[in-house]
């Protein structure tokens, strides 16, 4: 028992800042209730160093989990990025009232204060995101995925005081309770296949089922309505009808990480889950043909979307869930080399996606967000930071050489290449190509065109989600270099216990050969 | 396939901190820095709007700097080494690797280059911060940062260890030269000189690239180092060579001539040099008359042994510079402009080059970059100052009595200097190292090299002539000029000349010494013994120009006769230059230096009575050449510059231009607008029927969501009957 608390240890110290943010944000002081943000930083980068001393002790052992090493790189992915999205929405929530409350025109009540709100919910959010690498059963599993997901829809709704954030708001509960539905069907399926939630035990029973010639079609049912359930949280087709109207609706703080947090909630839960079936005699035909299918329907449609958008914001979300689908290819490949590039790709994603929002979220026109294509076109005459960071996170995203994103997609269709996925590469590498028009489009507006005439001109407003998007956009170009480190991590991060094999990295001894 | 994607992936992390194998002097990487950190100095001084002459002192410094370290590395020198500064490519996969540190390669021949690239550098930096002044403010700090690129890549090229590093280099010096001749961007005949230079280069290049694969596909390395140990590992000899190359060692030589005739302006891709004096004087002196142009000479020295590994090519790199040093005197003899004379002199004296390379004198071509270095820098500069003075003005129809206005002494003296060493007059350096190229010619045997020597002693005389005919139509004779049309506002009827100043007449002066000077390193005692031609000779024979294995040509190469008058031949790769020839029964060695001093001293003649004594006669020849019909077309003909340049328009210009325009077409037609248009054009019209899907309302999100789940996973689940009821269908209808 005390090895399963040792390692939650990051958890309870982003579980003790929310409840921190929670307070500090009704308080009295406005010092405090202004520096909620910073206090929840505080907490993140406490929990960031915490993770590799709490990994790194070898008095405890990590028991039952599917995959222990992959809590490591995903709490400190979880704790960087979350540093990151903490700063984007700085200055985002209670803004004018805090001015009204300075000004003197208004007084404090604690019942509309959002802030401390918001970054407790934040906070749990992430906190959420952890806990799912520790789940060692179905039910754990899916309270954590709640965990990240509940949060995340009263953040949409408190984000803007508008129609279309409550809208938003709605529809993604509605839809999202619908999906947890899905998903808890199929994790009754999977019970009553194998009669049992523990995962581990899952594992067992599926391989005796295997060696009773094959899984049985409830299993297979279970585990298909299962991802499916999860499939709404990485935003993939035919589950991601949801998240272009969600992305728009809600602030672009907000956006940046619901892009990423229930990303990766549900892209790890993916994994948890298929690892009990495994890779090593390949997936189970049904499943990897539905997979197969979702990420196809998932790039096409993803990217085919962004086309006719003129708002930016539903544009990236459909970029978003084009992403899924690059990162499904890695799923279907297996642990040897697609998994790590999957963690890998998520890490680089989460930067450059943040990056791209967070730009965005620090820009207004008129004193309304920043939103349409309009908006942004000549952003370098009145702010070139902004319009050099939305450019290198518009580049990063579409994978062009040498930034992080190219690396990233590099690796991705090497691990579809090498699992013998050769149409699937060719779908991804085709419907990258069509990307390439919208993103392309992005960098053109901002630093090529002339601002438009009518109207006011976007300017730079809130300075911490600039600094985000600043910071996003140096580590897309400075990101290759510490590339090696990072995909090392991600191996150590999907270590099948059962297999052995995946251990071997050929791929990276290319440093003993060159000596 | 993937391992080879992840030994690239593995490469960019470029462990840049992993310094290893430190022995030689880690200072010496700072003769390629230095002029870096002055690019970015320069850079600065330019976003920042600097109104002073700080570039020129920025640059002249570190210039000064690269010079003082190549000295210290001179003097300090005790063997060839390497000098790893971090490692830059790595790639292998199964069975195979490429690998291209970024390292110097320092030996005497990177030392004989660096010297004087350093050297004329820094003084030519000097000149030019006078020469510039107009400018200050304006592209002062966009010059000197060209100079530093210049600089930086020039290093790059001599100094680099393998062909990579040279490779940036020379494209590196491409893009400088492009830079700095349309530096005056306003003048579109700056511009089309600039395009020139590079597009012509371009044609070399691909040259130069093709040979870097073929070499590594050969020997499996692009270092220095390496493809001698190959070398000698197959004795230098293509017979073996053909094992495992086949044809590759017969064709990298020819690639590598083409590259070197690009940036050498050999025929017949010479037609850029002549142009590219379109930007400013300074910049023709350093980089088209000094040290870029005699990169190719460079390249052809450092990869000397490969040129032997083929019995043709250095015969052709000998005919061909031998041919354009005649072709390029004849334009010369008939321009009017100074400045193209000394251009055109320039591709002459570099054919002398070639043809030196060619009849394995690699000691007298490199002797002979080494004086033309300084002799062609300070014409130039003179020029350039003259330039300068008067407004603009280069015909030399224009100006005359030079020598006697008032301070254009030094100008006019130092004139006189670089005269006397490019006409070869006796005892001046350029004599000397003019004479090693001669007598070779006649002592290397084979290939018609001696109807070549008596055409490049033909041509000396040709060149004492053109030479002698700006001095004395320049700088002696009645004093009279006519201002040139770049007067900066001054009115053409008030326009005095303004002589140069402390600046100009330092660096002419320093460098006409350096002129003088240079014939000395042929009297210079050298620690080898067995080889004449004194210190360059012996910078020389430490490297891989003497041949990086001994045979019977290094024998030759280094002036050892001793052993080829005794027949002492290992006679293995061309028995042919194992024997001594001889010029009219003499040894060549030391006849030429009584035919080329006639040779010089009847041209000079031909000026002086023309140009000097009586001008007038000059221009009754002309009249009367072009009077008659069967000479007209002479004269005509070579101050058009043999229609060169519009036999290029009308052969290779005009058909690209047509075939361009054809492609143009069918691309906006046919490419863009069926097949790009059409195919970018299918996924918006699938997302606009895509598009009623996202009606926005929650519950036919839903429908779709649970729908499209259920449809996939009942298609799966129900995959083998399904495909089994179609088959039992198909087969129950086909019957």
């Amino acid at each position: 028992m005390l090895d399963r608390l040792w390692f939650l240890i990051p958890e309870f110290i982003l579980l003790a800042g929310a409840m921190v943010c929670a307070i500090g944000g009704i308080s009295t002081f406005a010092p405090i209730r202004k520096r909620v943000g910073f206090i929840a930083s505080i907490f993140l980068v406490i929990a960031l160093f915490s993770v590799p001393y709490v990994y790194g002790q070898t008095d405890y052992t990590h028991p039952e989990t599917m995959l222990p090493g992959l809590g490591k790189y995903i709490k400190m992915m979880a704790a960087f990025v979350g540093l990151l999205l903490v700063a984007t929405s700085g200055g985002l929530i209670d803004r004018g009232y805090e001015r009204a409350i300075g000004a003197g025109k208004d007084r404090f009540d604690p019942l509309r204060a959002n802030s401390g709100e918001f970054h407790a919910l934040l906070l749990l959010s992430l906190t959420g995101v952890m806990l799912i690498c520790e789940a060692r059963d179905l039910i754990w599993l899916f309270l954590a995925l709640e965990l990240v997901s509940l949060p995340t829809y009263v953040m949409v709704a408190i984000s803007r005081w508008s129609k279309t954030a409550q809208e938003a708001a709605m529809k993604y509960f509605f839809l999202g309770a619908l999906s947890a539905a899905l998903m808890l069907y199929g994790f009754a399926l999977l019970y009553v296949s194998t009669g049992t939630l523990v995962l581990q035990e899952i594992t067992e029973a599926f391989s005796a089922q295997q060696n009773n010639g094959g899984l049985l079609v409830i299993a297979q049912v279970g585990m298909l309505l299962a991802i499916f359930g999860l499939l709404y949280k990485i935003a993939a087709a035919p589950m991601h009808l949801y998240a272009p109207d969600v992305y728009q609706g809600a602030a672009s703080a907000v956006t940046a990480f619901l892009a990423f947090v229930p990303k990766t909630a549900g892209m790890i839960a993916i994994i948890l889950l298929l690892s009990t079936v495994g890779w090593e005699d390949g997936l189970p035909p049904a499943i990897e043909m539905a997979l197969w299918v979702v990420a196809v329907l998932t790039m096409i449609l993803g990217n085919i979307g962004a086309l006719l958008q003129r708002s930016v914001k539903r544009m990236l979300g459909y970029s978003s869930i084009a992403h899924s689908g690059y990162m499904l290819i890695g799923v279907i490949a297996g642990p040897e080399l697609g998994l790590p590039a999957v963690l890998v790709y998520l890490f680089i994603y989460g930067i450059t996606n943040t990056a791209a929002f967070a730009t965005l979220a620090s820009l207004s026109r008129g004193g309304k967000r920043v939103d349409s294509l309009e908006d942004i076109a000549g952003l370098y005459t009145t702010s070139p930071l902004a319009a050099a960071s939305m450019s290198v996170a518009s580049g990063s995203l579409l994978g062009i050489p040498p930034l992080f994103g190219f690396w990233g997609k590099l690796l991705l269709f090497a691990a579809g290449i090498a699992a013998g996925q050769i149409s699937l590469i060719i779908v991804a590498a085709v419907s990258s190509a069509i990307s390439a028009w919208y993103y392309l489009r992005l960098i053109g507006l901002s630093l090529l065109s002339n601002p438009h005439n009518h109207g006011e001109r976007t300017k730079v407003t809130l300075r911490w989600p600039l600094a985000v998007a600043v910071v996003g956009a140096c580590i897309s170009i400075a990101g290759p270099l510490v590339l090696e480190g990072v995909m090392v991590d991600a191996k150590e991060a999907i270590t099948l216990p059962e297999s052995e094999l995946a251990m071997s990295l050929p791929s990276l001894e290319v440093d003993d050969e060159r000596e | 396939m993937i391992s080879i994607m992840q030994s690239i992936i593995a490469t960019p992390a470029g462990q840049i901190d992993q310094l290893v194998d430190i022995v030689a002097p880690t200072w010496a990487q700072f003769i390629l820095w230095m002029p870096l950190i002055s690019l970015v100095l320069c850079g600065l001084c330019a976003a920042l709007k600097v109104k002073t002459k700080a570039p020129a002192i920025i640059t002249v410094i570190s210039l000064a700097t690269s010079f003082v370290l190549t000295l210290m590395l001179y003097f300090g020198y005790e063997g060839a080494e390497v000098i790893h500064i971090f490692e830059w490519i790595h790639v292998h996969w199964n069975g195979g690797s490429f690998i291209s540190d970024f390292a110097l390669y320092i030996d005497k021949l990177t030392l004989l280059w660096m010297l004087f690239v350093t050297g004329l550098g820094t003084l030519i930096a000097v000149y030019a911060s006078e020469y510039m002044e107009h400018d200050v403010g304006k592209g002062y700090a966009r010059f000197f940062a060209g100079v530093s690129v210049f600089l930086f890549a020039m290093s790059c090229l001599v100094m680099g260890d393998n062909l990579l590093m040279l490779y940036l280099g020379w494209e590196g010096v491409g893009f400088a030269s492009y830079w700095l001749i349309g530096y005056f961007y306003q003048r579109p005949a700056a511009v089309a000189a600039a395009k020139k230079a590079f597009i012509v280069n371009r044609i070399g290049d691909l040259g130069l690239a093709l040979a870097i694969y073929l070499i590594w596909s050969t020997f499996g390395t692009i270092q220095y180092d390496g493809i001698s140990t190959a070398l000698a590992a197959h004795n230098n000899d293509a017979a073996t060579f053909s094992a495992f190359g086949g044809w590759t060692v017969h064709a990298i030589p020819y690639l590598l001539m083409l590259a070197a005739f690009g940036k050498s302006a050999q025929l017949p891709l010479y037609v850029w040099l002549p142009d590219a004096m379109e930007g400013p004087t300074p910049v023709s002196a350093l980089i088209h008359a000094a040290t870029m142009v005699t990169a190719g000479v460079y390249l052809i020295a450092r990869t000397y042994p490969l040129f032997q590994l083929d019995d043709y090519a250095l015969p052709i790199v000998a005919w061909v510079g031998g041919l354009t040093a005649l072709f390029a005197a004849t334009i010369g003899m008939a321009q009017y402009d100074i400045k193209r004379i000394m251009a055109y002199s320039t591709v002459s004296q570099l054919g002398y080059m070639f043809l030196g390379l060619g009849v394995l004198s690699s000691y007298g071509a490199a002797y002979h970059v080494f004086t033309h270095a300084f002799f062609k820098a300070v014409l130039f500069l003179t020029c350039g100052a003259i330039m300068h003075g008067f407004a603009g003005q280069l015909d030399l129809r224009k100006l005359s009595g030079l020598r006697k206005m008032r301070g254009w002494k030094i100008v006019s003296y130092t004139m006189l200097v670089g005269c006397l060493c490019l006409a070869g007059f006796p005892f001046t350096s350029g004599y000397f190292s003019k004479d090693a190229i001669l007598a070779e010619a006649f002592v290397t045997q084979g290939s018609g090299f001696e109807i070549l020597g008596w055409l490049a002693i033909f041509t000396a005389g040709l060149t004492a002539y053109y030479t002698f005919r700006v001095w004395f139509r320049v700088c002696c004779g009645p004093e009279y000029y006519e201002p040139g049309d770049e007067l900066h506002g001054d009115d053409p009827s008030s326009f005095h000349p303004h002589p140069p100043r402390v600046a100009i007449n330092f660096v002419l002066i320093a460098i006409a010494s350096g002129a003088i000077i240079a014939a000395l390193p042929y009297f210079m005692d050298n620690e080898t013994k067995g080889i004449n031609g004194g210190w360059v000779a012996e910078m020389v024979h430490d490297s891989p120009a003497r041949g990086g294995v001994p045979n019977a040509v290094v024998a030759v190469v280094d002036g050892e006769h001793a052993t080829a008058h005794e027949g002492v031949a290992n006679a293995v790769v061309d028995q042919d230059h194992a024997t001594h020839g001889s010029i009219l029964g003499m040894d060549p060695h030391k006849a030429m230096y009584y035919i080329s001093g006639v040779v010089g001293m009847i041209g000079l003649g031909f000026a002086f009575f023309f140009h000097l004594a009586r001008r007038k006669a000059a221009d009754s020849l002309r009249n009367k050449l072009l009077a008659s019909r069967f000479t007209r077309w002479l004269p005509i003909a070579m101050e058009n510059k043999w229609y060169v340049d519009e036999f290029y328009i009308a052969v290779i210009r005009t058909p690209l231009w047509i075939l361009g325009k054809l492609f143009a077409l069918i691309d906006r037609g046919i490419i863009d607008g069926l097949l790009v248009n059409g195919i970018a054009g299918t996924p918006r019209a699938i997302a606009k029927w895509f598009s009623p899907l996202h009606n926005g309302a929650v519950q036919s999100y839903a429908v779709s969501m649970i729908g499209g789940a259920a449809l996939v996973i009942l298609l799966m689940m129900f995959m083998p009957e399904i495909m089994s009821f179609l088959q039992s269908t198909m087969i129950g209808a086909t019957p």
